[in-house]
């Protein structure tokens, strides 16, 4: 019995989900199902060899240089002391507000991000500075522990971020215009995390009963001195980008590169601190380029089972709003997002939905934004919500049931933000249209 | 058991230095792609070459990282539904995806080999040949298969001792 190409892709997605849960890592499984399909609807000579070509062109693909950049620069900006400088700062500013302490950590959160790739650091430098902080000025650890977990979540939205890399090379879109597209939505997702704390706080004074002694005008600018630096080389590098001066890579170097020296002059940086910020963005680099190279072997096997395009049609021709595909598709990121990781969960469906959503006539950029503020939810999603974890292996008095309560009401701001850049795309559009190049 | 001891240490030791040579190669290429822009927007001299020597040095950063990030289990797996059964249950599900794993990834070290042998490609501008660079797929296959013969025997023996 020969099974036609449609069911054989089907079996082979359905076997993927099932060594997923099996727990085989994934990047193995999408290889090992990619091959055995290739080899059932083609050739077993054909399929040999697809998987070897595949990683190496993934991993010497000069393009993709800007994952251990971006990666290394936040290992380098966490090394140069920036977390620090950055929360002392925002705290001098917004201390005094109903629930300071927590949107000051928003604040120093989203600063990091704009010179950082990867959100699990923030989460964890953060906990280090802020979690102390609050518990000295009697904060609910609920709101304490929430607000940073949230916070650590804009360094997947705000660029640089690996999330949008990721989705740039899965799908083949501009990456600048990617990274650029995240800018404004980054901004109203942190000040609705900012808001999110001052209601709270507003409703129930007892979450923040303590208002910590006030600061001086001058040391308050004084305190601006410790935000030039990122602002500098976040203006740099996105600036870069943005007026067309230089590619994404390039950018990556120049602000890994300035920050490297930075950490140098400053005497920050020692064989330990570059070691560790070296291995992690080895370690990183290697896991999702070896999911990619997964996805693309996995992706060659459902092109030839004709999945994507029937599904793409399929869904083009039902009759029914896009806006209800789109509105479907955020609730499987939800879900997904509760057990699976970040990258993982777009390396899973992008080759399945991105023909959908060209199929619908939704814009590439657009979408690609509400993918990132989608992950950024499966990161505080429970049970398996990684920032979560992160937080709670550094604030160790508070159970993972409460952080996972504290951070639901930020959750629900990602749903709005994904709302409300649903309702106008500008807000996520209108810096790309208009880049320079 | 000691000689196996030995050999399971050796292993991950030599995975650990590849991947130190790797990531080491990060700064040179951070520093290469940095001056390329800068020669290119102060003199219009961009260095020649820059791209593909990144690349070449990018196929070395991940792929000799590839075994040492499987050995600090780098490489994401769900491990939710494996963690709630009872252990047995657990480590025979480890053997059964550990030889799937092997599988494909013996597929990838042998035709690493098989494919890159023959390649006689060099760079377009300094004519640096793509073979050394090709096999090092299979390099990386080898010893991630090394790895998970490590993970294999570490289950089969804790099912054993059970």
């Amino acid at each position: 019995m020969t099974l036609d190409p449609i069911t054989t892709g089907v079996i082979g997605t359905l076997l993927v989900f099932f060594l997923l849960f099996l727990g085989m890592p994934i990047a193995f499984s999408l290889m090992l199902v990619g091959f055995a399909g290739i080899a059932y609807l083609s050739s077993l000579e054909a399929a040999l060899p697809v998987a070897a070509r595949t990683v190496y062109e993934v991993s010497a693909y000069y393009p993709y240089t800007v994952i251990p950049l971006f990666i290394v620069m936040g290992g380098f900006a966490g090394s140069s002391g920036m977390t620090h400088e950055l929360y002392r700062a925002f705290d001098k500013w917004l201390r005094r507000l109903p629930g300071g302490l927590g949107i000051a950590t928003i604040g120093a959160c989203a600063g990091f991000a704009a010179v950082s790739g990867s959100s699990v650091a923030t989460a964890a430098t953060m906990g280090s500075i802020a979690a102390p902080e609050m518990k000295r000025f009697r904060y609910d650890p609920r709101l304490a522990t929430g607000s940073i977990a949230a916070g650590g979540t804009l360094g997947f939205l705000i660029p640089p971020s690996i999330g949008f890399i990721v989705y740039g090379m899965l799908t083949e879109q501009s990456i600048g215009k990617l990274l650029i597209a995240g800018i404004i939505p980054g901004v109203i997702l942190a000040a609705a995390y900012m808001g999110i704390i001052v209601l709270k706080v507003k409703v129930n004074p007892g979450l923040a009963p303590v208002s910590p002694e006030p600061v001086t005008w001058r040391e308050k600018l004084v305190a601006l001195t410790d935000i030039w630096e990122p602002l500098a080389i976040f203006l740099l590098v996105m600036g870069g980008i943005y007026m067309g001066f230089f590619t994404p890579t390039e950018a990556g170097a120049i602000g890994a590169t300035t920050l490297f020296l930075v950490s140098l002059i400053k005497r920050k940086l020692n064989g330990r601190n570059l070691a560790q910020a070296l291995q992690e963005a080895a370690r990183i680099s290697v896991m999702v380029l070896f999911l990619v190279a997964g996805a693309n072997v996995f992706s060659y096997f459902l092109a030839l089972s004709t999945i994507p395009m029937k599904v793409a049609t399929w869904t083009a021709g039902l009759q029914v709003s896009p806006y209800l595909v789109h509105a479907f598709m955020i609730l499987i990121y939800l879900f997904l997002g509760c057990f699976l990781d970040a990258i993982s969960m777009m390396v899973l469906t992008m080759p399945v939905v991105f023909p959908v959503v060209v199929a619908l006539g939704f814009d590439p950029i657009w979408f690609g934004v509400i993918v990132v503020l989608m992950m950024e939810a499966g990161l505080i999603t429970p049970p398996l919500g990684l920032n979560i974890f992160t937080v709670a292996g550094v604030v160790k008095d508070v159970p993972v049931e409460d952080i996972f309560r504290g951070t639901l009401p930020f959750l629900l701001s990602i749903l709005a933000t994904v709302l409300l850049i649903t309702i106008f795309p500008k807000l996520a559009l209108l810096l790309p249209s208009m880049m320079l190049r | 058991m000691r000689w196996f001891e030995a050999i399971k240490k050796g292993i991950q030791r030599t995975d650990f230095y590849l991947c130190s040579v790797g990531m080491s190669l990060l700064i040179p290429m951070m520093l290469l792609t940095a001056a390329d822009v800068i020669g290119r927007a102060a003199w219009a001299q961009p260095i020649p070459g820059a791209v593909e020597v990144s690349s070449y040095m990018l196929a070395c950063f991940v792929l000799l990282g590839v075994a040492y990030t499987h050995q600090v289990k780098g490489h994401v797996r769900i491990s939710m539904l494996v963690a709630r059964l009872p252990q047995w249950a657990g480590l025979i599900l480890d053997v059964i995806t550990t030889l799937l794993s092997l599988f494909i990834i013996s597929i990838l070290a042998w035709q690493g080999w098989i494919v890159g042998i023959e390649q006689r490609t060099v760079s377009d501008m300094l004519r640096i040949p793509q073979l050394p660079f090709r096999l090092l797929v299979s390099v990386a296959g080898l010893f991630l298969s090394l790895e998970l013969l490590i993970d294999l025997s570490a289950s089969i023996g804790r099912l054993l001792r059970r």
